[in-house]
């Protein structure tokens, strides 16, 4: 043991992580919600321990022990995970396992190991700038009023590619809650992806290019605040820009949700009747919850509005489940995605909702997806479209 | 037909894996050193699939580990070529039965999980489980007979066990106590029908039989929780403070603390918590009475937020005051305990003595080994001692040192005053000879149900290379 061979391996940056690893399998299930309470939706899925957290970080110890070499058996077992953090958030010695996960693909990646679905998807987006292979300079089509384009403000709108490409609605309507809400803001017509898919193919360079390109851009503008919708990337701002480029964001980061809290509870914010009596339930999206500790605003935003009541899954809040959207397992593992889908979509309906809500356009398109899949009743709606809908500014 | 497709035929082909990847993360539990790698995992669902596995490693004089959730400190359990039968798939409650106070569940079932299906109903099962209950299986918990958390009025685990389901080295299934009798099988009483048989299995760690169903007693949740907190400023005052606690059958779940980091905020040299469960008007005397006891021998009081936090929470971070994130965040440190029972009134030598091994020790100091705690989980007339030290398990040196360390105090304890409780591999070799004939007769039962040595060889010094 601890012969760390190969000084060239990404995860020799995260190798005394893999050693604080106490082995507890607190990262597997939730006991405390009983007998059947999923944590982990790889391991759920993947059956074997190699696709948890606690076999994951056993590989990455057989790799730089030198008893495993990274082969094709490892691209399931390492990218099969949608970087819920549900194992991090559970981790009995705190251990950042992500950040180990990550090494791992840095070093797959250096050798050819990226599922082919996550590898065409991150050569789409070196060219295009967005995941979806649409032409840049259409990223802004969902906008007519061009007049905050560009314009030198203390606030931006992070559009992000699902919203400004395939969910041009949830764009819009975040677009019109800032509009509403009064704030000074501009967006960019040379937004480029944030780069965290990049960084889910392991390929850290390619993230940094557009990294610094979306900086360079908003810092022009002379931007003091940043605020998203789409959790991904705001974390990758928050948390990966500073360590990918090596030096602090310069801008302050806040999702959508966080702002309308503060106007509801400041009273400026207040809501219409929806539906009298509707019940709703919450699906905490991993990133906004587990990866940025947003937990709160959502609900206090729920909680506001009349005639309208929140029934909490089981699993909720740091426990919840992931849906199953992300880092792009769709495009490799399907089969992944569609249980992990299925089985949050159970949960929500043992609710009695009629709705589910959500604040991650890459949650609600899978949770729609499912829906659909499993003809269910019960309607999906990102709480941001709810807002505009029944939201009324003082 | 070989091996890997006749267990493949019993479990289902995506029950069963030989690829590498795989099999490196069934090597190794919580103990510091890994075990073999093994050829084949499986995954059975049912008892008749863990009969056919045993049935084909018979055949094919292959061994077995069993592997539950693997939380326990067994260590290098796992011999390089073997089947690992992962009993994590078989984890089905299958009947809580409140009119006869039982509850029974497939081995894989997590401990913790069945408490909280019994919670709901305002049931609970009547002993709480070890430190890893939110990880562990319920027939691990019970094939290594844990010492659990509430010990000082509930005993030791094995002892709620009704009855079990277990198959044996060649595959034949048997039941336990009342269950056993075949024409009016019932899950009530362990004493019936004769020989205690599942005091066979219970502690046995898997050397004699797969536990594959347990039944373990249920009662109501107690009315009501109190929780006292004491510093002492010697060792003899709090061991006669906790003798007295224990005379008076006081506490639920007493523990002493001599030795690692102290209570933040707390003066002193030894600390007991009292966490006392029972309807209110008998708790209320029980903690006057346990009031007494420590107070008697100077015990001062202390505010016992962090008590009534360590039992709800179960996280031992809270019998020293501190938050888990600060006591187990950022600490590279592995821990190779050792842990025995040893009279109450012998821990005023034996903690002097640790005491005065690490101090003499340089080895401490040059390798960055830490004392994670001397504690004690008081038993309903003795005492539990967990010696736990802590090294960076990242440095080769430090390593080799806490294994050495491990050995050392182990020798120190079994020879003078202790008896471990589960016993781990890493301190079988410092215990199993000084059983003398009772030794004798644990290999003699391992070779008459065992004569293949299938099942867990070498684990606590019975079959595989030790015969």
């Amino acid at each position: 043991m601890t012969e760390h061979h190969d000084d060239t391996l990404a995860l020799q940056t995260v190798a005394q992580s893999t050693y604080e690893c106490l082995r507890c399998a607190f990262c597997f299930d939730l006991s405390w919600l009983g007998t059947e309470a999923n944590l982990c939706p790889s391991y759920a899925w993947g059956a074997f321990e190699s696709y948890g957290a606690r076999g994951r970080i056993a590989i990455a110890r057989a790799i730089l022990e030198g008893e495993l070499e990274y082969d094709e058996s490892l691209i399931s077992r390492v990218f099969a995970c949608t970087e819920c953090r549900a194992c991090s958030e559970h981790c009995f010695k705190y251990i950042d396992t992500v950040k180990i996960y990550a090494q791992m693909r840095e070093d797959m990646a250096k050798r050819g190991l990226i599922p082919p679905g996550l590898a065409a998807t991150a050569d789409v987006l070196a060219e295009k700038h967005n995941i979806y292979d649409k032409p840049h300079e259409k990223r802004l089509s969902w906008l007519k009023d061009r007049s905050r384009v560009d314009k030198s403000a203390p606030v931006a709108f992070f559009v992000g590619c699902t919203p400004s490409y395939v969910r041009r609605t949830l764009a819009r309507d975040t677009y019109a809650v800032l509009d509403a809400s009064g704030i000074d803001f501009t967006v960019l017509s040379d937004e480029w992806c944030c780069g965290h898919p990049f960084l889910a193919a392991g390929q850290r360079e390619r993230a940094a290019e557009v990294m610094r390109h979306n900086v360079d851009v908003l810092k022009s503008l002379g931007v003091e605040r940043m605020v998203f919708e789409c959790p991904g990337c705001m974390r990758a701002f928050r948390e990966d820009i500073p360590e990918v480029l090596g030096e602090p964001l310069p801008f302050e980061v806040v999702h959508v949700t966080e702002e309308l809290a503060r106007q509801v509870e400041a009273g400026r914010l207040q809501f219409d009747v929806y539906q009298s009596g509707a019940v709703v339930t919450y699906h905490d999206p991993c990133t906004l919850g587990r990866g940025l500790g947003i937990y709160d605003a959502p609900r206090t935003i729920i909680e506001a509005m009349p005639g309208m009541r929140l029934a909490e899954m089981n699993r909720h809040g740091r426990d919840s489940y992931c849906c199953g959207a992300g880092s792009f397992v769709r495009y490799d593992f399907p089969e992944f995605t569609d249980q992990t889908g299925v089985e949050r979509f159970r949960e929500v309906e043992s609710t009695g909702a009629q709705v589910v809500l959500t604040a991650c356009p890459a949650c609600v398109t899978q949770l729609q997806y499912i829906r659909g899949q499993i003809e269910s009743n019960v309607r999906v709606l990102d709480l941001i479209s709810l807002v505009k809908r029944v939201g009324r500014w003082r | 037909m070989d091996l890997l497709k006749r267990l493949r035929a019993i479990c289902g082909p995506g029950h069963v894996s030989d690829v590498l990847a795989d099999r490196m993360c069934y090597r190794r539990d919580c103990g510091p050193t890994p075990g073999g790698v093994p050829d084949i995992v499986t995954r059975p669902e049912s008892t008749a699939e863990v009969v056919a596995i045993i049935k084909a490693a018979n055949e094919a004089r292959k061994p077995i580990f069993i592997w539950g959730r693997a939380t326990t400190f067994v260590d290098f359990g796992v011999k390089e070529g073997c089947i690992v039968l992962a009993l994590d798939l078989m984890n089905r409650i299958l009947e809580i039965d409140l009119e006869n106070q039982v509850v029974t569940a497939e081995t894989g079932a997590i401990w913790h999980a069945v408490d909280s299906e019994l919670n709901r109903l305002g049931w609970e099962m009547t002993v709480p489980g070890g430190g890893g209950m939110f990880s562990c299986t319920i027939g691990g918990t019970v094939a290594y007979n844990a010492v659990p958390h509430g010990i000082t009025e509930y005993g030791i685990t094995g002892g709620h066990v009704v009855s079990l389901e277990v198959v044996l080295p060649d595959g034949t299934v048997i039941r336990t106590g009342s269950a056993s009798n075949t024409d009016a099988p019932l899950n009530i009483e362990r004493g019936a029908n004769g020989t205690d048989l599942a005091g066979l299995f219970i502690g046995s760690c898997g050397t004699l039989g797969v536990i594959t169903e347990v039944t373990m007693r249920i009662h109501r949740v107690p009315e009501c929780e109190r929780f006292l907190f004491y510093a002492f400023d010697n060792v003899d005052d709090c061991v006669d403070a906790a003798s007295a606690i224990q005379s008076q059958q006081a506490a639920t779940f007493l523990v002493g603390l001599f030795g690692g980091p102290k209570p933040a905020g707390v003066e002193g040299e030894a600390f007991l918590h009292t966490i006392i469960r029972d309807n209110t008007a008998e708790a209320d005397r029980r903690v006057r009475a346990a009031r007494i006891c420590c107070e008697t021998f100077r015990g001062r009081p202390q505010d016992p937020e962090g008590t009534r936090r360590y039992w709800t929470e179960h996280m031992y971070s809270w019998l020293r005051n501190t938050t888990a994130s600060a006591y187990y965040g950022s600490r590279p440190y592995y821990c190779p305990e050792v842990a025995g029972f040893i009279t109450t009134q012998a821990l005023k030598e034996a903690i002097p003595a640790l005491h005065e091994y690490v101090a003499t020790n340089a080895d401490f100091a040059r390798t960055g080994m830490r004392i994670k705690g001397f504690d004690v989980y008081f038993s309903p007339n003795a005492a539990y001692l967990w010696v736990d030290t802590l090294y960076p398990e990242f440095s080769a040196e430090a390593k080799e040192v806490g294994l050495r360390v491990r050995a050392e105090i182990a020798e120190l304890l079994f020879s003078r005053w202790m008896s471990p409780g589960g016993i781990v591999a890493g301190i079988a070799p410092y215990i199993m000879h000084r059983l003398g004939t009772a030794f004798e007769l644990l290999k003699t039962l391992k070779a008459v149900l065992d004569p293949n040595s299938i099942l867990n060889p070498g684990v606590l010094g019975l079959g595989g290379d030790n015969d």
